[in-house]
């Protein structure tokens, strides 16, 4: 079971700059699961949808452990971005 | 703080039979209470009721506070239950609930990983999270350090029955009490563990805030901990306000005022019987006193209504009859006796009547040296022999007799052994009975309790006619007043007594000490010596 996780609360629910569009999201498992992802779908999708799914997937992904984000975010992009090729 | 309030609780075993009626009772917040009672009066049964296990036929059971619970059988589980299994087990429900989720929903995902299962693990991780599931693996690391010494991360799959006894009671008594649970019913916790894991398991007791109910029969763990006690016996229980120091008087105390309330209410009805007799009399003869006839009627009606109080519980009847016989004066002689690879040689004289206590490290030779004096093959180096007319009767730990395990013990008395002669079923059942055996007598071996079976090997002994007894931990599964009916038969016996024990109140009956010390030495001792630490072998 993955269960190597830092315990913690759970991730920080996106701050709202203007009481209705949620801000983007920035944080590391969003950078490192961009990093690795472009490299990994370069010449298949734009970069810029690349970034686009990876930060609604953190975003759908909100209320999960911190320490367990970087694995969920890349994961469920990672299939996300699949079905966009597909 | 929690407590726990056990109100009227009634419960009739299958066959009919109420093993409980009416009891009541209640463990304060930060009591430490020692439930005791003979082996079968039905503690286990009790300590499963307020768990929750079973459900009482009436009454109710009330507590605050988490509820943790270390069941009597671990110490022997020998099946593939890992440590982490353990671990989850003694958890509060809500890690336990929030553990079963995760898992499941990572079995999906291994089969299907889609978006939906992506999800679903997602929020099982945060509900993990949520029921202070990352905390629980944090408290897990400290207690698999404290127990075993290594991380949790290096054992958590790690197989329970790769784990001394002694190493999986600590384990589940490590994380009850660093856990959150503030009750904890600990059924036998000391079963397994040696002398200084048991003054560990007093001291952490001592020091713990939490509100404990414990079964043990080791008195010198209830004697230190315990700050009252819950006596099960007679169908129903009671308590002691005091420790077990004073526990004898007070039951014997108790004992007697149930019997004078008996006695008095036994006398109170015989008067009133006679009474509606005399008046049932004078009413034939004289109208005038129907009036008073009747009254007394509905009186007697009321009285009979009311009930008698309960009666005194009866006495275990446990009567031991060792009695052995005059030998050489000589009874134990050994030379530069070293048991190949257990210790270092040594020399000893045993004398006819000495009481000697065999103590020391877990794995030492104790056993094997007990072995060979009763003239089994036990590798050794040195001279050893027995005096004149010195004749060994070996009393070896319940396990090691698999070839009693499917005989009743009426057979095993009828056939006899070589050394012991058989006797008819007369004779047997009139033996099991001075045991408390004789509604076991037809049982097979291996369906009596531990404590049954103790006596009955204690009971072969008797019918062997040995002059010399060699114990291995004969107390262990005996309860307290079967380790006293021991003890008063050893007392008796006309003999010498060599016994192998870790415990500390039975030791202390015993005229002197051979210890067998964790660095292969053995020496002698005048006094118990209960320090020996466990022998350090490459496994």
């Amino acid at each position: 079971m993955t269960l190597a996780v830092p315990p913690g609360a759970s991730g920080p629910t996106p701050e709202r700059s203007d009481g209705c569009r949620p801000a983007e999201v920035t944080d590391s498992s969003v950078d490192q699961a961009v990093d690795r992802l472009h490299v990994e779908y370069a010449g298949r999708l734009r970069p810029q949808l690349v970034v686009r799914v990876v930060r609604d997937c953190r975003k759908d992904l909100g209320g999960s452990p911190v320490g367990a984000l970087p694995e969920l975010v890349e994961r469920l992009a990672r299939y996300r971005l699949d079905r966009h090729i597909a | 703080m929690g407590y726990v309030d056990v109100s009227a609780v009634r419960h009739t075993l299958s066959d009919g039979r109420l093993l409980l009626d009416d009891v009541n009772f209640r463990v304060g917040e930060g009591a430490r209470a020692a439930l005791v009672g003979e082996n079968g009066a039905g503690k286990t049964t009790l300590l499963r009721i307020i768990a929750g296990d079973l459900v009482p036929e009436a009454g109710s059971i009330a507590r605050t506070g988490g509820l943790g619970v270390m069941r009597q059988f671990i110490g022997s589980v020998r099946d593939g239950t890992t440590v982490q299994r353990l671990l989850v087990d003694l958890s509060p429900p809500a890690v336990r609930a929030a553990w079963d989720a995760l898992e499941a929903s990572e079995l999906t995902l291994m089969e299907t990983d889609d978006e939906r299962s992506q999800m679903a693990y997602a929020d099982a991780l945060a509900q993990w999270g949520d029921a202070g599931g990352y905390d629980a693996e944090v408290t897990w690391d400290t207690v698999t350090v404290a127990a075993l010494g290594v991380p949790y991360d290096r054992c958590k799959y790690r197989e329970l029955n790769t784990l001394s006894g002694g190493e999986q009671k600590r384990l589940a008594l490590e994380a009850l009490l660093r856990g959150p649970d503030e009750v904890l019913l600990l059924d036998e916790p000391d079963n397994y563990l040696d002398v200084p894991g048991k003054r560990w398991l007093e001291d952490r007791l001592l020091e713990t805030r939490k509100t404990v109910l414990f079964v043990s029969h080791d008195r010198e763990l209830l004697a230190r901990v315990a700050d009252r006690v819950v006596t099960v016996e007679g169908g129903t229980a009671w308590v002691h306000g005091g420790g077990f120091a004073s526990y004898h008087d007070a039951r014997a105390a108790r004992h007697e005022r149930l019997a004078e309330l008996r006695r008095r209410w036994d006398e109170e009805h015989q008067r009133l019987v006679d009474l509606v007799r005399t008046l049932q009399q004078q009413a034939a003869n004289s109208p005038d006193m129907a009036n008073r006839y009747h009254a007394m009627q509905t009186r007697l009606a009321k009285f009979e209504a009311a009930g008698p109080p309960p009666e005194r519980p009866p006495e275990q009847k446990v009567a031991m009859r060792l009695r052995g016989g005059r030998t050489g004066v000589r009874a134990v002689m050994a030379e530069q006796l070293e048991l190949t690879g257990l210790m270092q040689p040594f020399d000893l004289e045993v004398w006819y009547g000495d009481r000697v206590g065999v103590l020391g490290a877990n794995g030492a030779g104790k056993s094997h040296f007990l072995r060979l004096l009763a003239g089994q093959d036990v590798a050794h180096t040195g001279g050893c022999r027995l005096g004149a007319r010195v004749v060994p009767g070996f009393f070896a730990q319940t396990h090691a007799h698999p070839e009693w395990q499917d005989r009743t013990p009426v057979d095993l008395l009828w056939h006899g052994e070589p050394d012991r002669p058989g006797v008819d079923r007369g004779r047997a059942m009139a033996a099991l009975r001075r045991y408390g055996l004789a509604e076991a007598g037809d049982q097979v071996f291996r369906s009596l309790s531990g404590g049954q079976q103790a006596r009955f090997q204690i009971l072969l002994l008797e019918l062997s006619g040995a002059t010399l007894l060699l114990l291995d931990e004969p107390t262990d599964n005996l309860d307290v007043l079967s380790a006293e009916a021991l003890e008063e038969a050893l007392a008796a016996f006309d003999g010498t007594v060599l016994a192998v024990t870790h415990d500390r109140w039975f030791a202390r009956s015993f005229d002197r000490f051979l210890v067998f010390g964790s660095d292969g030495r053995v020496y002698e001792s005048t006094e118990p010596v209960f320090d020996e630490t466990r022998v350090a072998r490459a496994r």
